[in-house]
């Protein structure tokens, strides 16, 4: 009896603060600082991650959170992600109005349930919970909790103090609790104190928390957030997944284990296989060499198709199904290269990386398994070092371009993992060059040849459009040059994909009707037609530094033949602008006959202090000026 | 459909015979290898050559219940690598409350030709993946072996479906071209289905025979009509910009059940005529049973029409009621989805649950009100020929006071009364009214798109234009602006972003009237500032007037067009400029003082500047006076378009008086 009692006692504990809602949470009591921005305010967030075994972590949420008008309502939903190896275990909660009383309440039964696969996925076994509460007055408050058992420890879930820019937070923190003698690695970022720590015989645990943090504005040309967010990240030592069980301190460790675990043995080829890859570099003697025809062999060969079932998303398909069946995801593809590779013993690595054209790296200081997106692969040769995408059948050997160039990578290998760095795109390399030879006419109509070159990172500037039929590509065209009344005729796309600078040749004719527009007695017309800037929107009372993720360079150059019986009337200064940011050149010359116009702009990477963003705005303004400026032609 | 299942209970067995010309699984011709994408469209990636499909009906034993097993079968050619999209196959499937669409027997082969010689890759079971996609739909997808450039494809499988109500559809266009599409339906004669064809070609083939005892069931033999449809060479579609939803145009079959007779003798009708649809639906409990629920409102509805006096207002504070008191869940309908007590108590519903509401609130007024029922623009249009019920997908409501006839959708809150989304405006919709009989109505929008710009400004000695700028919007261009300004987190942060967005303009300060006030056009107030000259002391000035909405790129820029242009509503916008000038000017030159006017009445754009004392104005008048544009019209429309960004370029010339 006594024993029932205690136990009903213990349930009242732990489930009465939820069950009665003791906290007011009333939406006046909101701190009026903290509603500066905020379109909703996180009251008190708990979360609680409980390691008790490594295939048993229980992440425990709780959560309140005051919606204060429409353009938050998202920020009340929920939506919880879950796969074969997350369970979720319970979920629950409270609709409160503005007074903080409960007017709703809501379980599992009330969510919807849906895959979550991704549109660039064929199959993925990732599944979404979703619930959005139906509150027609604001402000109201979502009380909820939920419970998800993880049956790994390889990821644990990280923890965001303020993930959301429009929510302002009252209360939150993050617990760890694991065993006294577990081994974990711990990093925060931009947290200013250390964890509250608490041992007791059988746990230990860690708690991170704020207070009272407000809402920010979005800022355009940011660094990445995670430069300035707080957030923690933990990694036990000693892990399970899947099956596997290993044991990692830093990127050394892990890669070891990745490699040795995750993709040696799923790198046998079938003798057919390796006798064929040896005879097609068959008399080449330098690796390299050996390296671009095995790279083109497989982008000839395979095309990219992305399934992720359970460890899936670590582990690639073997090589001999890619070869079988001739298709792949990043994973699965860059080990067939590697396996291929191998057969005619040259040595690669399998390189993770965070890809996007937002520059990220792997931090060199923590290694954990969750900090990658992509798997490229690195050809390290005796005196250079290549790089391979190989989801791309088009890609020139040894180029990356935006999605993985410049940031640091985790190389996987037999002997231990480590960090190394992608090649750098640069302002000066990734060029465009752009010349016209165009006639005006009376009718006012431009006629004539253009041809662009592109390198570097705006090497696959017409990517979207090159491998296209014809006709589509002067559908295409007709968008990137969007011109009204633009034809296009003979054009002409040539890539060299040779050598360490690869490149891209347009060319094409062009006629543009009624391009320039007569009054009674002059000529309109605005030089620059293909390539103007836009300007930026504007960041008043700038709080983060200026970012510019990447520079380029480019340089344009049309000659018009002026139209019999007009001469120049006005035309805009030459001008040459040099800022911080790069520079801006723009000059027309004319001999009565021809017109030479030209236009240089390099734009350089960086960061840059705050104060400087009204510099950067006022750059592109005047380019924006200056590029839809006007020259004036009057009849004779 | 639950006396449907009663009915065939007697039934002991069925067999069904169908002689389908499919083709040979596997078979190659020297054709098929040599096939270039000349042959029907240079544009292709990849083209279907032969397409095959066949639906009949049998009778489930052990659920003793009819079902449609549908086969189907294609051969694909891949020319080149940006046709290896082709083989990614997704087969959607539906599901219903007590079961789904059954797939069976797929096979898949990818058949290449390499060094001369045929090589095939099969397809492997593991490789095929079930993903559960939402509530009513699963997935079977899988992608093919070993593609190459050249190569073909080609997979078989059964789908077997538990509904009859629609006879399987089929597709005869597609996003690649077809050398050939095949579709047999046999249909037993105790069935018959109301078939449609759809988009504007034409049939190769189409042929109706009668098979003698095709289809036995408890222990009678029945005939069949074996209808063959062929469509050969059929291009790709091409979807279009400002088009409604491309099912009203590819080039498609589809089936409804209208009748069915009874192995006695007797005949049932499922839907063929208005007349049974009117009962069913008003007898339906998830539409009718709902529309007459006035019982819920009658304690409310005091509180609602307190201030109200007419019945047009009363209209109004209903609609707004219903607006405010039920959100809507992502999903649409016709038919409530739980029903509308549930709806108003829970404060969610689908689109459905929403409108029947608003019909039962304001019947319980006692005012004049009907349902309609409609296609979306992405359902496509409606089937006006027979009763096609499943042709529509939402409800509305259709109040009428006086002479006057409101359309009403209550799903989005910024929505005007008397305006319904853009989403509704397809064609006609049914009117089914509890005790008159059901006809059809025009859905248009009730109010034109129409914006208005004033800028009341100087232009002072440091070169600036300093003044207000006052935007009047209406119609959809209202709803727009209203749901972006509830998208920030208050007017401010609206226009901060606003006046960031415009780093050469500074707003100084603002005024945003009617924001909640929806029957009123949205009122935007600015004192602006923008710089515009270094040196306004100049002997001549170049000014461009069309700084305010300028159309920078014209919306039709291609060659052709093969669908009609469908903006939805008719639109206006009106500029107009004064500008107080600092010194005295004369114009020596300016934009054309024009008005050009499209064809038939279908448009018209004005522009006139001149100084008036020491007031530079500027009145510019933009109006697309037709919803939808045939494509005969569309490069009229274009020309339309650069006229007007050519005379746009051309500035007004001041020269100051000495």
């Amino acid at each position: 009896m006594q024993k029932k009692l205690l136990i009903l006692f213990f349930i009242a504990f732990t489930y009465g603060s939820f069950a009665q809602n003791k906290t007011d949470y009333n939406a006046d009591l909101i701190p009026s600082n903290l509603k500066s921005r905020a379109g909703a305010v996180i009251r008190n967030m708990e979360t609680t991650v409980d390691m008790r075994t490594q295939d048993n972590v229980i992440l425990y949420v709780k959560k309140a959170v005051t919606i204060l008008n429409k353009s938050a309502d998202e920020r009340g939903a929920l939506s919880i992600y879950y796969n074969k190896s997350t369970v979720v275990k319970s979920i629950k909660g409270l609709l409160l109005d503005a007074a903080g009383n409960t007017v709703g309440k809501f379980n599992q039964a009330n969510f919807s349930d849906e895959s979550a696969s991704s549109d660039y996925s064929l199959f993925e076994d990732a599944r979404i919970k979703s619930f959005a509460p139906s509150i027609l007055s604001y402000p109201y408050t979502v009380v909820y909790e939920y419970e998800i058992r993880y049956r790994q420890n390889l990821i644990i879930p990280e923890w965001y103090a303020n993930p959301y820019p429009d929510v302002a937070v009252e209360k939150n923190s993050y617990t760890f609790i694991c065993k006294p003698e577990d081994k974990i690695r711990i990093k925060s970022y931009n947290y200013k104190s250390s964890p509250e720590e608490s041992i007791t015989e059988k746990t230990k645990s860690l708690t991170w928390s704020v207070k009272n943090l407000n809402a920010f504005k979005y800022e355009p040309y940011a660094p990445d957030p995670d430069s300035y967010l707080t957030y923690v990240k933990i990694a036990p030592e000693q892990f399970t997944y899947y099956g596997f069980k290993g044991t990692y301190n830093n990127w050394n460790e892990l890669g070891k284990w990745v490699y040795n675990d995750l993709i040696k043995k799923r790198q046998t080829l079938s003798p057919a296989a390796i006798s064929d890859v040896n005879k097609l570099v068959e008399g080449i003697t330098d690796d390299k060499e050996k390296a671009k025809k095995i790279y083109e062999f497989m982008q000839k060969k395979t095309r990219y198709i992305s399934v992720q079932v359970g460890i899936g998303g670590f582990q690639p398909f073997p090589a001999s199904e890619v070869d079988r069946l001739s298709y792949g995801d990043c994973k699965a593809l860059v080990n067939y290269t590697q396996s291929l590779l191998k057969a005619v013993g040259i040595n690669s690595m399998y390189c993770v990386v965070n890809a996007g054209s937002l520059k990220k790296n792997m931090d060199i200081d923590f290694a954990s398994m969750d900090q990658g997106n992509h798997i490229i692969l690195c050809v390290p040769f005796k005196n250079d070092t290549t790089w391979l995408e190989c989801t791309s059948q088009t890609t020139p050997f040894g180029y990356l371009g935006t999605f993985t160039d410049d940031r640091t990578v985790f190389a996987c290998t037999e002997e231990g993992g480590g960090i190394l760095r992608t090649p750098a795109l640069n302002t000066t390399t990734n060029l465009s060059k752009r010349k016209a030879e165009l006639t005006i006419n009376d009718e006012g109509d431009v006629n004539g040849n253009m041809q662009t070159n592109v390198y570097g990172s705006q090497y696959d500037n017409y990517e979207r459009i090159i491998n296209e039929p014809y006709k589509e590509q002067l559908k295409h065209l007709k968008e990137a040059y969007d011109i009204d009344n633009i034809n296009f005729s003979d054009v002409k796309f040539i890539q060299k994909k040779e050598g360490i600078n690869p490149v891209t040749t347009e060319s094409l004719k062009l006629k543009i009707l009624k391009y320039t527009p007569k009054t009674s007695n002059r000529i309109y017309l605005i030089p620059n037609i293909f390539n103007k800037a836009s300007s930026i929107p504007e960041s008043k009372n700038r709080n983060l530094p200026v970012y510019v993720n990447r520079g380029y360079s480019d340089e344009d150059e049309i000659i018009y033949e002026l139209p019999a019986g007009y001469a120049l009337e006005n035309k805009p200064e030459d001008v040459t602008i040099k800022t911080l940011f790069g520079t801006y050149e723009m000059a027309i010359k004319s001999d009565g006959k021809k017109l030479i116009y030209k236009r240089k702009l390099s734009i350089n990477s960086g960061i840059f202090d705050a104060n400087k963003y009204v510099d950067i705005v006022a750059f592109f303004s005047n380019i924006n000026g200056f590029d839809n400026s006007k020259i004036t032609l009057k009849s004779n | 459909m639950k006396c449907l299942s009663a009915l065939l209970f007697f039934f002991v067995s069925c067999i069904l015979n169908v002689n389908a010309q499919n083709f040979e699984y596997g078979k190659l011709t020297g054709e098929d290898l040599d096939l270039k994408n000349i042959v029907l469209d240079s544009n292709a990636n990849a083209m279907v050559i032969r397409e095959f499909g066949t639906s009949s009906m049998r009778l489930d034993d052990v659920a003793g219940r009819m079902t449609i097993d549908f086969e189907y079968h294609v051969k694909i050619k891949i020319f080149n690598k940006n046709g290896f999209g082709s083989g990614n196959i997704i087969i959607p499937r539906r599901v219903y409350s007590d079961n789904e669409d059954e797939i069976k027997e797929l096979k898949a082969t990818t058949i290449a030709f390499i060094d001369g010689k045929v090589v095939r890759a099969e397809l492997d079971k593991k490789n095929v993946f079930t993903e559960r996609k939402n509530k009513y739909t699963v997935l079977t997808k899988f992608t093919m072996p070993n593609l190459t450039e050249g190569c073909i494809i080609e997979y078989s499988y059964r789908m077997i479906l538990p509904s009859i109500f629609n006879f399987k559809s089929w597709d005869f266009q597609s996003d690649i071209p077809k050398l050939h599409s095949e579709y047999i339906a046999v249909i037993p004669a105790l069935y018959n289905y109301n078939a449609s064809l759809r988009g504007g070609r034409k049939l190769t083939s189409d042929k109706a025979e009668l098979q003698k005892n095709c289809f036995r069931a408890g222990g009678y033999d029945a005939d069949c009509s074996k209808l063959t449809y062929i469509m050969k060479n059929v291009p790709a579609f091409v979807e279009e910009e400002y088009m409604t939803s491309p099912d009203n145009f590819r080039s498609a079959i589809y089936y409804e059940l209208s009748d069915y007779h009874t192995w006695n003798g007797g005949k049932k009708n499922v839907t063929k005529t208005w007349k049974d649809v009117d009962y069913e639906l008003t007898s339906d409990k998830s539409f009718g049973t709902q529309m007459k629920r006035k019982d819920i409102f009658k304690d409310i509805l005091p509180e609602i029409l307190k201030n109200t006096t007419d019945e047009l207002s009363k209209a109004q504070a209903i609609y707004s009621y219903i607006k405010k008191s039920i959100r809507r869940n992502g999903f649409i309908g016709i038919y409530s989805e739980t029903n509308i007590k549930n709806a108003l108590e829970t404060h969610t519903g689908n689109t459905g649950d929403i409108n029947l509401a608003l019909i039962g609130a304001l019947s319980a007024a006692d005012l004049d009100v009907d349902a309609v029922i409609l296609s979306t623009r992405a359902n496509g249009t409606v089937n006006t020929l027979y009763p096609v019920i499943s042709d529509f997908n939402y409800v509305i409501a259709k109040v009428n006071i006086g002479t006057e006839s409101y359309l009403l959708d209550a799903t989005e809150p910024l929505m005007p009364f008397g305006l319904l989304p853009l989403h509704c405006i397809n064609g006609q919709g049914r009117v089914v009214n509890l005790k008159k009989p059901s006809y059809w109505y025009d859905i248009k929008a009730s109010q034109k798109d129409l914006t208005r710009y004033t800028l009341n400004a100087e232009l002072t000695n440091d070169g600036m234009i300093k003044g207000q700028l006052t935007t009047y919007s209406s119609g959809y261009s209202g709803l727009i602006k209203r749901m972006k300004i509830k998208a920030a987190n208050s007017v401010e942060e609206f226009v901060e972003k606003l006046d960031e967005q415009m780093p050469r303009i500074s707003i100084s300060k603002h005024d945003i009237q009617n924001l909640d006030s929806l029957d009123n056009p949205l009122i935007e107030v600015y004192d602006i500032e923008m710089k515009s000259y270094d040196d306004v002391n100049k002997d001549q000035l170049f000014f461009n007037p069309f700084f305010i909405n300028r159309t920078e790129k014209n919306p039709f820029n291609l060659n052709e067009r093969t669908y009609p242009v469908d903006f939805g509503a008719i639109r206006e916008e009106r500029v107009s400029i004064f500008i107080k000038l600092p010194n005295s000017y004369t114009i020596t030159d300016k934009p054309k003082d024009i008005a050009m006017s499209l064809e038939d009445n279908g448009g018209k754009y004005m522009n006139t500047s001149m100084v008036e004392g020491d007031t530079f104005i500027s009145q510019q008048v933009l109006q697309l006076s037709k919803p939808i544009y045939e494509p005969e019209e569309y490069l009229s429309l274009k020309e339309f378009y650069s006229r007007l960004i050519q005379l746009q370029k051309t500035d007004v010339v001041f020269k100051k008086n000495k």
